[in-house]
């Protein structure tokens, strides 16, 4: 008994004093494929940084509390983070929506936000006045920006003229539409097409059908992972003859890939596990060794790149004072499994990560998600169905 | 000319997987009189099931399809049993506040023990269609529909050619008269409100074929169903499949030809509830 209240005491004494980084994801509900991603991602980190020493000379402590994807969840959970488990600093955040919902707690208590979601402009907005928020994931006009890229390279090889595009009519495909549409034609392509439609209906005959009507080189979607299965058995069905389907969808559905209708659908990500990065192989032999599987998800190696980065400010800094750390965070300019990390200005925040350059074009071929775009980095040549 | 054909034909296929949700309600409504907000959730349960069956079995949606209803019929009878027997001599709203709690939990569950993230089915005749000069009409779509076609006559068969359904038609018109002559009601109500989960079942192993499984999946067709029954007349089961053609073709017309239609496709069948209601209170006054 008196051994066991003494190794209590001294295993509360090694914690007395330790780092403690809140962690907020979703857990459960929609966002749950990217959370709990990114759970495993922060997990890996701290194995490693409390085998090398963990942080200010104790073991890092990690507080994850779940915001079910929700605002109205997330906000309660910032706050008893923040003011219960009395965090150092904030980490974690992958939808806009909830992002949004925390800002104003986030000012209200000066919370040091290392975020790795959220890619909606609004979410800049509400931040532009944080003096210690340091954003990783690229803002949505980065993502524009490396899609009209690869778009423009299939203009100049394989002759892509005509765009459509299919977006759903929430805030996330609507929102900047209309500039979307703008910079396609200031970039010489022809809208054909650009339609709404209900994320979830599964409903996509007639919009297939109007596509096939107006003959479009490139189908555009901007909708969630619930439409990937059900446009791409309406495409499959009318027989519409495209030279690329591309979808932006935040996360695709489980087992897709295994889908025949799946084959040649491109998208976006910022990392895939056969990235050629050295820092992705270290990455993809850690998760593997610790969870005995792989992930393709993204979130997963930027949550362990965040709180690595996190860790390594702190210890640079030698306390826990914000501006200290926020100084030395700043100065951060190191490999990772998307290229190199540094933080520079965006449009209105002041410590942005990762920008347009880090994102890889895939399509999904022979079972898994292939990149092929930038040529560079291309592991199969791209399949253009025309 | 051949995109306005492929519009009707695009609304006529959808309407299947309307009239298949929509008759499981419609019995419910009809014969047990309960308006059970919680069907769109046995639907989710019936693509979840077929879901796990070809993910970890490997069998076929359509070929689990029997076993998926009788399952969900006996999760439907246990429902009936454990919670909606007990109000149905209660007001109305206790009634819908019950089937309202029962759809969150069942969600919630759902949530909880799967998570949220979408998950598909593949079949090697998904992409499939039929080519009709320059039409096409896609494979599952047929199927549900035949199908939808099918159980509606069977359903129509047992109601008025079997003594059960004679009982289902004479406890839905006076519940202490039938008790009066014998029928066994509890008995009635219970197989109702279980073929009607059933029911949304089947519609669920198709929609998990065409579409996909998630917690949340039941919900839009649910809203549709209602949109149905209101048109067709409550508990009316003939009318279940014109008013669901009338749906898809008005669905699939507006996202056809009214700019930014895809959008408004939802507020469709608002627009028929309300043009419905408001058609029949104006016919009821004259």
């Amino acid at each position: 008994m008196k051994k066991m209240l003494l190794t209590g005491v001294l295993l509360a004494l090694s914690g007395a004093g330790a780092v403690k980084v809140g962690v907020l994801l979703p857990l459960s509900g929609s966002g749950s494929v990217s959370g709990q991603a990114a759970r495993n991602g922060y997990l890996l980190a701290l194995d490693e940084i409390n085998r090398a020493g963990g942080v200010l000379g104790k073991p890092l402590d990690l507080a994850f509390a779940d915001d079910g994807s929700s605002p109205a969840k997330a906000v309660p959970e910032f706050v008893k983070l923040v003011t219960v488990d009395k965090v150092d600093f904030m980490a974690g955040g992958v939808s806009s929506a909830t992002s949004i919902a925390i800002s104003g707690p986030a000012k209200q208590y000066n919370t040091f936000m290392a975020w790795i979601g959220a890619a909606a402009v609004p979410v800049e907005d509400a931040f532009a006045d944080h003096k210690y928020f340091f954003h990783y994931h690229p803002w949505s006009y980065y993502n524009f920006e490396a899609i009209l890229d690869y778009f423009k390279y299939l203009k100049r090889s394989k002759g892509a003229r005509n765009i459509a595009i299919a977006y759903e009519d929430g805030p996330f495909g609507s929102a900047g539409i209309d500039a979307t549409v703008a910079a396609f034609k200031k970039a010489g392509f022809n809208v054909v097409m650009s339609e709404k439609f209900k994320t979830g209906s599964g409903n996509f005959g007639p919009l297939v059908s109007k596509a096939k009507a107006a003959r479009p080189d490139i189908l555009y979607w901007v909708g969630y992972d619930t439409d990937a299965l059900p446009l791409a058995t309406e495409i499959k069905q009318q027989n519409l003859q495209l030279g690329l389907i591309y979808g932006t969808p935040p996360s695709w559905p489980v087992g897709f890939e295994k889908n025949k209708l799946a084959d040649n659908i491109a998208g976006l990500s910022l990392w895939l596990p056969s990235s050629p990065q050295a820092e992705s192989r270290k990455f993809v032999a850690a998760y593997k060794q610790k969870f005995g599987n792989m992930t393709e998800e993204y979130f997963a190696p930027l949550a362990y790149v965040n709180l690595k980065t996190l860790a390594a400010a702190i210890n640079r800094a030698g306390s826990t004072d914000k501006d200290k750390v926020a100084a030395e965070l700043a100065k951060t300019n190191t490999p990772t499994p998307f290229g190199p990390l540094t933080f520079s200005k965006s449009l209105k925040t002041q410590y942005q990560g990762f920008k347009s350059g880090n994102w890889l074009h895939f399509q999904f071929l022979g079972d898994s998600r292939v990149p092929v775009y930038p040529v560079k980095f291309a592991q199969k040549p791209m399949v253009w169905n025309k | 000319m051949e995109l306005f054909f492929q519009t009707l034909l695009n609304g006529l296929l959808q309407s299947g997987l309307y009239a298949l949700v929509a008759s499981g309600l419609a019995l419910a409504v009809g014969v047990v009189g309960i308006v059970n907000f919680a069907h769109g959730e046995f639907l989710m349960i019936g693509a979840f099931l077929a879901w796990g069956a070809s993910a970890y079995l490997g069998v076929d949606p359509l070929l689990s399809l029997p076993l998926v209803a009788v399952a969900v019929f006996a999760v439907g009878a246990l429902t009936y049993r454990v919670s909606i027997r007990h109000v149905l001599l209660a007001p109305e709203l206790n009634q819908m506040l019950l089937t309202f709690g029962l759809g969150i939990l069942l969600q919630n569950l759902a949530l909880m023990l799967l998570g949220g993230n979408t998950r598909t089915v593949t079949t090697p005749y998904q992409g499939s269609s039929l080519s009709l000069g320059d039409l096409s009409v896609g494979g599952p779509k047929m199927i549900a529909f035949g199908l939808a076609v099918v159980i509606l006559a069977g359903l129509y068969a047992v109601l008025y050619r079997t003594n059960l359904g004679r009982q289902m038609r004479a406890v839905a018109q006076n519940r202490r008269g039938s008790q009066l002559i014998g029928i066994d009601v509890d008995r009635v109500y219970l197989i109702a409100f279980g073929v009607s989960c059933g029911l949304a079942a089947v519609a669920g192993v198709l929609v998990a074929t065409l579409l996909f499984a998630s917690p949340t999946v039941g919900l839009v067709f649910a809203l549709k169903a209602f949109a149905i029954i209101v048109m067709a007349g409550l508990g009316n089961l003939t009318g279940v499949l014109w008013a669901s053609v009338v749906l898809g073709v008005s669905e699939a017309l507006v996202q056809t030809y009214v700019p930014g239609g895809g959008g408004w496709s939802d507020a469709v069948f608002f627009l028929l509830i309300f043009a419905t209601l408001v058609f029949r209170s104006f016919r009821g006054a004259r």
